[in-house]
C-alpha cells in the first residue's frame, strides 16, 4: 500500500498556522465519549482536492480503500471493524465464510450470501465479481490500483504483460482465458491461481476485488460515480469541493454482518486548510462539533491535542501500517561496509525530531512493521547503532571498505553519493539532517530534490534514481507476503536494486519458501529471519514505524486507528446522540 | 457605436486566437509529458507510449492545436467503445490526472470566483471611491489624512495577512462568523454570503487603497480644470458640481483599471481563495500548477485571457460613454 501524500503545506498554511495555532478558544459541546447510535451526519475535512479514487478497481491508499470499504462498496472478505490487534481479522463480508483453499492453495473459492443488492435493487452475482476483478486486467485504463490479480490468477503472460487484455478490449479467444481462471457456478466464485497464495482470502480484502454491473460499467468515468452495494451510496460528487452519501436503502444489512452504519449521512468537504481544520477542531463549537479531520493533525497543534485532558476522548496517536525507511541502490552501492557505515552514521534522532518527533513514529529495526503482529519480532540492528548515529563505528566500517570494495568507498568519500528525496520543505529537513550526519562520519551525501508527484516513477526507473532513496510501505493485507517480497523480491516496489546481490540468492529461497507455506505460524516464522536478513545486508535503512495522529469533533465517538489501513475506522465513527 | 462594437468583437476573436496559439505552443514545450500523468504507479515506457497515442499526443503539434479548437467549437470524445466518453462544447480538454472534464472543472469553480469577484469589487469601489472623495473634499484635513492613511495602510498589507487578521478577529475571537465553507448561491443564500464576507472584505481592503488614491488625485485635478471653475462660479450647488463635473471628469481612468482587475480577478485570487478554502479558480489554477495538470493551465488562462480581452472591450465602451471626448469611431 503506497504512501499517501496529501500534505501540500504552502506559504499560506504556513503562515495560517502561525496565526491560528494559538487560538483554540471556544466551547465544546460534547466531550467526545457516548454510546453508538444510529443517525446523525459526520462531517469530514480534508486538505486533499478528491478522492485519489472512487473506482474500486483503481482504489489503494489506506485512507480510500477504508472509507470506501466501510460506507460503499463490499468485498468477498473483509476486515473486523476492531480496535487494535482485532481489527486485523479477516471476516466474510459478501461471502459465506473466508473462503475454501483447494489444491495447496492454487485454488480458492468463496460462495456468495443471500440478500446481496445493488443500490438499485438488483442482485448483485456471482458474474458482478468476476467482471469487477477482470477489469484490473485493462492496465490502459484501470490504473493506479494494486494488481495482484494480474499477478496471481492464472493466465499466460507475454514479454508485455498478461495475454489477457481486460474486458474492454478483449477478443472472445482472450476472454476464455480470463473465464478459465476465474469462474462461476451459481453463486459461487472459483479463482485459479499460478501459485499458491495461501493468504489469497486476505487478497480479496481488497476493493480490487469488489464486484461491479458490467452494464453500469463507464471504464475511465467509473471513477466518478460508482455502483453502490455498501450501507451508503453516493448522492454528489464534486471535486474540489465535496461528496455526500446518503443511506443506500436496498443495502440489507441482514446480508452484512460486518458493517454498522450509524449515520444518516456522511459528508466530505475537499481542499480545506489545514490550519482551518486543526482549529476549528479544537474549538468544536456548534456545528463543527461533528467535525472529523482526514489529514491527522498539524505538528505545531499536536502538543495542543495531547497536552490536555479535554481532548483525550477525541484525539488517538496509535502505530499506522507504515514501515518508513531509505532504499540503498545495491547495484551502485555493491558493499556491505559502506552501507553499513551508512546505516551506523545516521543520527535516526534528529530524522525523527524533523518528521516530527516521538508523534512520527518509533524507531525501526526492520520493515516488518509491530502492526503485523503474527510476523514481528524484534531485530538484532547492527553492532554500534545509536539513536543519534556513531560516527566513529561508521569511520572504522569505512576502514574496512576502503580496501574490500575501493571504488565505493571512494566514491563515499569523495564524488559523493546521492540522496533522492521528494522536494518539499519536510524531506528537504530530512536530507539536512542525513548530509550533516554522513558528514561527521566522513561520507560526502549530495542531495537530489525530486518533485513530489514524480517522486516514486523518477526512483523506479534505475537510470535516474540515485544510491540512497526514501520510501514508505506498508502491507496490503496483514501478512507479510506483501511487505518483504515488495520491497527487496520480485514485487513492484524493489527501489534497492538488490537482485544482483550475492545475497540475494538466500533471500529468494526464504521468500520462495515462505510465499509456498500454507501453515501461517510456520510462514510467520520465516518472515521474520527474511526481516533479519534484509536487515543484515543493509539492502535499506530502517528509520521509523509511523504513527498516525487522528482527531475529531467533541460530537463525534467511536475513532479509533484502524490497524489494517492506518486510518479512522470510518464504520465505527458514530454521532453522539 | 455598431461598428465600433463589430470591431472591438473581430479584434477580440483576433486576439483570443493569438492568445490560444501562443499558450498552446508554451506548453507544449514544456518538459512535463501528460502521457505519463495518466499512467500510474507501476508505469512502463510502453505504457508512457500507448497512452501518448490514447490522448493524441503523438500527432503532430499543428493537429493536436486543430483538435483542441475544434472541441472548444464541436466537444471532444475520449476513449473507444462502449467504454468512450466525451467532454461537450465548449471543451477545453481533459484531464486524467483528476479524471474530469477540464471545462467541468472551471464551471465548478466559475461560481465561488464571480462570487467573490462581484461582491468584493462592489466594496472595494465603494470604499475606494467613498474615502477618495471624502480625501479629495478636505484636502489637507484630518478627514484627508485618515483616507490616505487607511489607503496606505489597505496598499502595504499582504493578502493572506488580512485574510488571517479577519478571521482571527470575527471567527475565533468575536466569533461573529462560523469558519467559512462555501455554499452555492442557489443553495442557501444566506450561508453563501455568510461563506463570503469576510473574502469580500479581504480583496476589498487590498483593492480599494488603490481607488481612493486614484479617486482623489483624480477629483483634485478635475477640480482644477476651468469648467469646473466656471461651473462653481455660475453658482451651481455644489453637489451637482461634484457628481456632474468632478466625479465623472475623475472616473474614467478609475473605470479603466476597474475593469481589468475585475477581469484578472475573474482568473481567480490565488490567496484569498486559499486562505478562506473557496473552491474557485486561484485554487485550481494553483494546484493544476502544482501538479503540472496541462490542460487545466491551458483552460484556465484562456478563460482568463477572454475575461480580460472582453473586459477591455466593455472598457473601451464604458469610457467613450463617460468621456464625450472619447469619439468611438477615432
Amino acid at each position: 500500500m503506497k504512501l499517501n501524500s496529501r500534505t501540500k503545506f504552502g506559504v499560506v498554511v504556513a503562515a495560517s498556522t502561525l496565526l491560528l495555532s494559538a487560538c483554540g478558544g471556544g466551547g465544546t459541546s460534547a466531550d467526545g465519549s457516548g454510546t453508538p447510535a444510529k443517525g446523525g451526519t459526520i462531517t469530514y475535512l480534508t486538505i486533499a482536492e478528491q478522492f485519489n479514487h472512487v473506482d474500486p478497481q483503481r482504489n489503494y491508499t489506506g485512507q480510500d480503500l477504508a472509507f470506501f470499504g466501510s460506507y460503499v462498496n463490499r468485498t468477498l472478505t473483509s476486515y473486523a471493524h476492531a480496535e487494535g490487534t482485532a481489527g486485523a481479522e479477516v471476516v466474510a463480508d459478501m461471502a459465506t465464510d473466508t473462503g475454501t483453499a483447494t489444491d495447496g492453495g492454487k485454488t480458492w473459492s468463496f460462495t456468495l450470501r443471500d440478500g446481496l443488492t445493488w443500490e438499485d435493487g438488483s442482485e448483485v452475482t456471482c458474474q458482478d465479481v468476476a467482471y469487477g476483478v477482470s477489469r484490473v486486467f485493462a492496465t490502459d485504463i484501470i490504473v493506479d490500483g494494486p494488481t495482484y490479480a494480474i499477478s496471481y490468477l492464472d493466465i499466460p503472460a507475454g514479454d508485455e504483460g498478461s495475454n489477457y487484455p481486460g474486458p474492454y478490449k478483449a477478443t472472445a479467444e482472450q476472454q476464455a482465458l480470463y473465464d478459465n481462471a476465474v469462474s462461476c457456478d451459481g453463486k459461487t466464485i472459483t479463482f485459479k491461481l499460478n501459485k499458491v497464495v495461501a493468504d489469497f482470502n486476505y487478497t480479496v480484502t481488497l476493493l480490487a476485488f469488489a464486484p461491479v454491473p458490467k452494464a453500469k460499467d463507464t471504464g475511465e468515468k467509473y471513477d466518478d460515480a460508482v455502483v453502490s452495494n455498501g450501507p451508503y451510496k453516493i448522492e454528489s460528487y464534486v471535486k474540489a469541493q465535496s461528496m455526500t452519501l446518503v443511506r443506500n436503502e436496498n443495502w440489507n444489512p441482514d446480508s452484512d454482518p460486518v458493517r454498522h452504519a450509524y449515520p444518516d449521512k456522511v459528508v466530505v468537504n475537499f481542499a480545506q486548510d489545514q490550519a482551518v481544520i486543526d482549529s476549528r477542531i479544537i474549538a468544536s463549537s456548534g456545528e463543527d462539533a461533528f467535525l472529523v479531520s482526514m489529514d491527522g493533525i498539524q505538528p505545531e497543534n499536536l502538543p495542543t491535542v495531547f497536552g490536555d485532558d479535554q481532548f483525550k476522548n477525541r484525539r488517538v496517536n496509535e502505530t499506522d501500517p507504515y514501515a518508513l525507511y531509505a532504499a540503498i541502490n545495491v547495484k551502485k552501492l555493491n558493499c556491505l561496509p559502506v552501507r553499513q557505515a551508512l546505516l551506523v552514521a545516521l543520527d535516526r534522532e534528529a530524522v525523527r525530531q524533523v518528521a516530527g518527533g516521538e508523534f512520527a513514529g518509533d524507531f525501526a529495526d526492520g520493515f516488518i512493521s509491530p502492526t503485523i503482529a503474527a510476523d514481528y519480532a524484534p531485530n538484532k540492528v547492527l553492532d554500534g547503532v545509536q539513536p543519534t548515529g556513531n560516527p566513529d563505528a561508521a569511520k572504522a566500517l569505512l576502514e574496512q571498505a576502503k580496501t574490500a570494495c575501493p571504488d565505493v568507498y571512494a566514491k563515499a568519500t569523495g564524488e559523493g553519493l546521492v540522496y533522492d528525496h521528494p522536494d518539499t520543505p519536510t524531506w528537504a529537513k530530512n536530507a539536512a539532517v542525513w548530509i550533516e550526519s554522513m558528514k561527521k562520519a566522513g561520507i560526502v551525501l549530495k542531495p537530489n530534490p525530486i518533485e513530489p508527484g514524480k517522486y516514486y516513477s523518477v526512483v523506479m526507473d534505475e537510470a535516474l534514481q540515485g544510491d540512497i532513496s526514501r520510501g514508505g510501505w506498508a502491507a496490503d493485507w496483514l501478512n507479510s507476503s506483501t511487505v518483504l517480497p515488495e520491497l527487496f523480491g520480485e514485487g513492484g516496489f524493489n527501489i534497492s536494486q538488490n537482485k544482483k546481490d550475492p545475497a540475494y540468492a538466500a533471500y529468494k529461497a526464504l521468500m520462495d519458501d515462505a510465499l509456498a507455506q500454507t501453515d501461517r505460524a510456520a510462514q510467520a516464522a520465516i518472515w521474520k529471519k527474511a526481516n533479519q536478513y534484509a536487515l543484515d545486508q543493509v539492502w535499506a535503512i530502517p528509520t521509523f514505524f509511523g504513527r498516525s495522529q487522528e482527531f475529531r469533533g467533541g460530537n463525534i465517538g467511536g475513532g479509533y486507528l484502524w490497524y489494517p489501513f492506518g486510518s479512522h475506522d470510518y464504520d465505527a465513527l458514530y454521532v453522539i446522540q | 457605436m455598431a461598428r465600433f462594437v463589430v470591431r472591438r468583437l473581430a479584434f477580440m476573436i483576433f486576439l483570443l486566437a493569438i492568445v490560444s496559439i501562443a499558450t498552446f505552443l508554451l506548453f507544449s514545450v514544456l518538459p512535463v509529458d501528460p502521457a505519463s500523468l495518466s499512467c500510474g504507479q507501476h508505469c512502463t515506457p510502453e505504457k508512457i507510449a500507448a497512452n501518448r497515442i490514447r490522448l493524441g499526443y503523438d500527432q503532430p503539434l499543428i493537429n493536436q492545436y486543430f483538435t483542441f479548437m475544434k472541441g472548444i467549437f464541436a466537444g471532444r470524445s475520449y476513449g473507444e467503445g462502449a467504454q468512450a466518453f466525451s467532454c461537450p462544447a465548449p471543451s477545453f480538454g481533459y484531464s486524467y490526472y483528476r479524471g474530469q472534464c477540464v471545462t467541468e472543472m472551471i464551471t465548478n469553480a466559475l461560481p465561488a470566483t464571480i462570487s467573490l469577484t462581484i461582491g468584493s469589487a462592489i466594496i472595494w469601489l465603494t470604499m475606494g471611491i467613498g474615502l477618495g472623495v471624502i480625501s479629495a473634499m478636505n484636502k489637507g484635513k484630518i478627514q484627508d489624512r485618515v483616507s490616505t492613511g487607511l489607503a496606505i495602510f489597505g496598499l502595504s498589507m499582504p493578502t493572506f495577512f488580512i485574510g488571517l487578521l479577519l478571521i482571527y478577529v470575527f471567527i475565533i475571537w468575536l466569533q461573529i462568523f462560523p469558519f467559512p465553507s462555501y455554499t452555492h448561491f442557489l443553495d442557501n443564500p444566506f450561508k453563501w454570503a455568510q461563506a463570503l464576507v469576510l473574502p469580500w472584505f479581504t480583496v476589498a481592503i487590498v483593492s480599494a487603497a488603490l481607488y481612493t488614491r486614484l479617486t482623489r488625485d483624480g477629483m483634485l485635478e478635475t477640480m482644477s480644470e476651468d469648467y469646473v471653475r466656471l461651473a462653481i462660479a455660475k453658482g451651481l450647488p455644489r453637489r451637482k458640481v461634484l457628481v456632474r463635473y468632478v466625479l465623472r471628469g475623475a472616473i474614467t481612468p478609475i473605470v479603466t483599471i476597474a475593469g481589468l482587475d475585475i477581469a484578472v480577478l475573474l482568473g481567480g485570487a490565488i490567496i484569498t481563495e486559499s486562505v478562506f478554502g473557496l473552491p474557485g479558480m486561484g485554487r485550481l489554477a494553483l494546484n493544476s500548477v502544482t501538479d503540472s495538470d496541462l490542460p487545466v493551465i491551458v483552460g484556465i488562462t484562456l478563460i482568463t485571457a477572454f475575461f480580460v480581452v472582453v473586459a477591455n472591450a466593455l472598457v473601451d465602451i464604458l469610457y467613450a460613454s463617460l468621456d464625450p471626448r472619447v469619439r468611438l469611431e477615432s
